[in-house]
């Protein structure tokens, strides 16, 4: 046994030594790349982070925070109405429901085939169902739809196109109506609008007294409301 | 008979944020610093108008939320501590500014706190809802409802059954505190689609509000633009926000609160001064907040920062109180001659504006009232009640819908920061209704289960948590609160599916989100 130990030591020296050595070497390249680096305060950040960053607040002591399921196992496709202009879809569609797919049209069918939204203007008097159709992304659940059709309802359709064109509909969707953009054209019979209000306030707000009005509102919509849309008001110009 | 009138709203509501969970949740400083900026310095106004027998006619809104946060014992004396630990500081700050340009301001802070103090434990005795009840009932305020968690109804419309139980559980919890029904209710984020006025009538509620366009670009051109009410398909009123007042008060870039006199809300000595000094003040894990005390004027549009002087404030609070009402008067003056009845401004604004964003906001309000009572004739402070029942004949049509969310529609509650809560939301919202029918009438544990399985959803459904994953700030907490609640009631419905409920839970559950504690689940049930 004691022989042992001068051979224990050395090896622990020799050890040592050579961990040593693979430190300084590994060290010592570090300032010629450190310092060519104009110093930049993202880079100088990102080379030198803090030695002890402490934990972050909402970790400690907490549980850890929930994870919500991706799916519910249901059939649904829900459009909602964002703005004038844009539309939002969601859905997901059941584990029977795909199987069904399988089974009418064949085991391959879909992965051959291709998701696609559609989007039907089922607004009232409308003429014809003419309709918008979106190639989605294989596996989103979700897609945002630009329009342009302010005051027009929707009725969306989500499913799949066989490689032979064919559309095969699985999911329908409820009813969104886009908001109105700007004043109605509608001036009612038993109310009439008062011009007179509105011919004078846009006066008054081109004017120094309150520009405040076509400002905010152009900020907000984009578009100065009081000008678009208003025949009997540029008649009257 | 004045030429005009003004209709002007303050708003109160903050999310149900209450921790019991930790001695020290950063979030419920949401509430203690509304308490010290906003709320009490308004009631002090409002007591202040009444003691010199100043008339004045306000509508504020007290969110359910709020209502169920301010009477709560344990947020109470987590109230009454924090204004202690602010009332030392306060103290250390007065000796430390010693013979410094901040002294007066450090003077200021003291005595404001300590005012806070005493008027929340001993003139109060922590009641500030009885206070704003007493104002209703003397006829100086009129309180109104809004949805129970603030959701944002637009898109909940999916499921009206649920914006009905936003609505239901709102109005009860207002006869619980005020003894009546609300007169009119506040949409949360002024979000309106059409049929939620149909809802509004089964409760009784006459009138809401809407931001302009909500009334402007109603589906038939309204007659009077925004300064008269229109009447929605079920009768009830609609009221639109008048673009000019809102911006003078709103706009931080040319409103009234960027002006240089008034106090800089970024620069506080939670992040100023030295850590070892200020470590008792802030977050026990050394995160630096908000203290509340902050020594410097907006100065202008640059870093550097000069100490605030309270006295030139509240001269220009008073200046921009004298400002606001001149440019009413011109615009009612103007509008008077082109109608044919009394234009109402409808002037909306969220009462954390006030004192909190807006330190001199108070005080400004103080200044209007006064203004308005003595110093003109042309304009009275009126409450959408009151025009209701001088004019009670208006036009009827559709509004638009809307929101005064960015861009005036519903893409602040509704983007790639917040899309996916809708599918979660939606999908708890149907289960919940079809818990409600199947278990109608029931009794026991899965009564309470039931019930709570409600509180859930609905907190979940607050339209906090989608804004502020909107804005950027505060998102973790957000996410946080929206998945824990939508998973607590993933876990009760399966827990009430599979007939085994799991009593712990639930009783952690009902102890640690103890909103509306007298809610009934069966108003999801509908018929």
């Amino acid at each position: 046994m004691s022989v042992l130990i001068p051979w224990v030591l050395g090896a622990g020296v020799i050890l040592l030594l050579v961990l040593a050595a693979i430190f300084l070497w590994l060290r010592k390249p570090a300032p010629k790349t450190v310092t060519p680096v104009v110093p930049r305060e993202e880079l100088a950040q990102e080379l030198a982070p803090p030695p002890q960053q402490p934990p972050a607040p909402q970790d400690t002591g907490r549980p850890k925070e929930p994870q919500l399921p991706a799916t519910y196992g249901a059939d649904r496709l829900v459009l909602l109405a964002r703005d004038p202009h844009w539309l939002y879809a969601y859905w997901e569609i059941s584990a029977t429901r795909q199987e069904e797919f399988r089974a009418t049209f064949g085991h391959e069918a879909w992965q051959a085939s291709r998701p696609v939204l559609r989007l039907y203007d089922v607004t009232p008097g409308e003429p014809a169902p003419d309709y918008l159709e979106i190639a989605v992304q294989e596996g989103a659940d979700n897609w945002h739809i630009h329009v342009g059709r302010p005051d027009h309802a929707f009725r969306a359709e989500f499913g799949r196109r066989l490689p032979d064109g064919r559309f095969v509909p699985l999911l329908v969707s409820n009813v969104a109506t886009t908001p109105r953009a700007s004043l109605s054209e509608r001036t009612d019979e038993e109310w009439m609008w008062l011009e007179e209000l509105y011919r004078a306030y846009l006066r008054t707000a081109a004017g120094a007294s309150s520009p405040l009005l076509v400002e905010e509102m152009a900020r907000r919509m984009g578009a100065l409301p009081l000008t678009i849309s208003s025949p009997p008001f540029t008649a009257a110009r | 008979m004045p030429k005009g009138y003004l209709l002007m709203v303050l708003h109160a509501h903050l999310p149900f944020v209450r921790h019991p969970e930790h001695e020290h949740f950063l979030e419920e400083r949401w509430l203690f610093e509304a308490l010290t900026e906003c709320y009490l310095p308004l009631l002090k106004v409002f007591e202040g108008l009444v003691r010199d027998g100043v008339p004045f006619r306000l509508t504020v809104t007290l969110s359910p939320t709020l209502l169920s946060m301010l009477c709560d014992p344990l947020l109470q004396e987590r109230y009454v501590a924090h204004l202690g630990r602010l009332l030392e500081l306060a103290e250390r700050e007065v000796h430390r500014t010693c013979g410094t340009p901040f002294h007066p301001v450090a003077l200021m802070y003291r005595e404001l706190f300590g005012e806070c103090y005493r008027r929340y434990c001993y003139h109060y005795q922590r009641d500030l809802i009885a206070s704003f009840r007493r104002l209703q009932e003397a006829g100086h305020l009129e309180i109104i409802t809004t949805a129970a968690t603030h959701g944002y109804l637009p898109l909940l419309m999916l499921q009206p059954q649920t914006v009905r139980a936003q609505i239901a559980i709102a109005v009860d919890t207002y006869r619980r505190h005020f003894g009546r029904t609300p007169p009119g209710f506040w949409l949360p984020e002024c979000g309106y689609a059409p049929g939620l006025d149909d809802i509004l009538k089964e409760f009784n509620l006459r009138y809401f509000f809407t931001d302009t366009h909500g009334v402007l670009f109603a589906a038939h051109r309204p007659r009077y633009n925004v300064f008269a009410p229109i009447f929605a398909p079920a009768g009830v009123a609609a009221f639109g926000r008048d673009v000019e007042s809102s911006k003078q008060v709103w706009s931080a870039r040319e409103g009234y609160p960027g002006d240089y006199d008034y106090r800089e809300f970024y620069r506080d000595i939670g992040f100023d001064l030295d850590y070892e000094y200020i470590k008792p003040y802030i977050h026990p894990d050394g995160i630096r907040i908000q203290t509340g005390i902050k020594y410097y004027r907006i100065t202008g549009p640059t870093d550097h920062k000069e100490p605030y002087v309270p006295e030139w404030a509240c001269n220009k609070a008073a200046i921009h109180a004298g400002n606001f009402m001149f440019n009413r008067q011109h615009q009612v003056r103007y509008l008077a001659g082109v109608m044919d009845r009394p234009p109402v401004v409808v002037a909306p604004y969220d009462a954390e504006l006030f004192g909190h964003w807006w330190f001199e906001g108070p005080r400004w309000l103080d200044f209007l009232c006064r203004k308005l009572a003595y110093d003109q004739d042309d304009l009275a402070m009126i409450t959408a009640s009151d025009y209701l029942a001088a004019f009670p004949c208006n036009q009827k049509t559709t509004p638009c819908a809307s929101s005064w969310g960015n861009k005036g529609y519903h893409e602040v509650w509704l983007c790639a920061a917040n899309d996916w809560i809708w599918r979660h939301l939606h999908w708890a919202g149907g289960r919940m209704q079809e818990l409600a029918r199947r278990h109608r009438g029931a009794d026991g544990l899965l009564r309470r289960a039931l019930n709570q399985a409600a509180r859930e959803l609905l907190l979940a459904q607050s339209s906090d948590w989608p804004f502020i994953m909107a804005t950027g700030t505060a998102v973790a907490y957000a996410v946080r609160r929206f998945k824990e609640h939508i998973a607590n009631f993933l876990r009760l419905d399966g827990e009430i599916k599979g007939g085994r409920i799991d009593e712990g839970f639930l009783a952690w559950l009902e102890h640690k989100n103890n909103v509306f504690p007298d809610l009934n689940y069966e108003v999801y049930a509908g018929g």
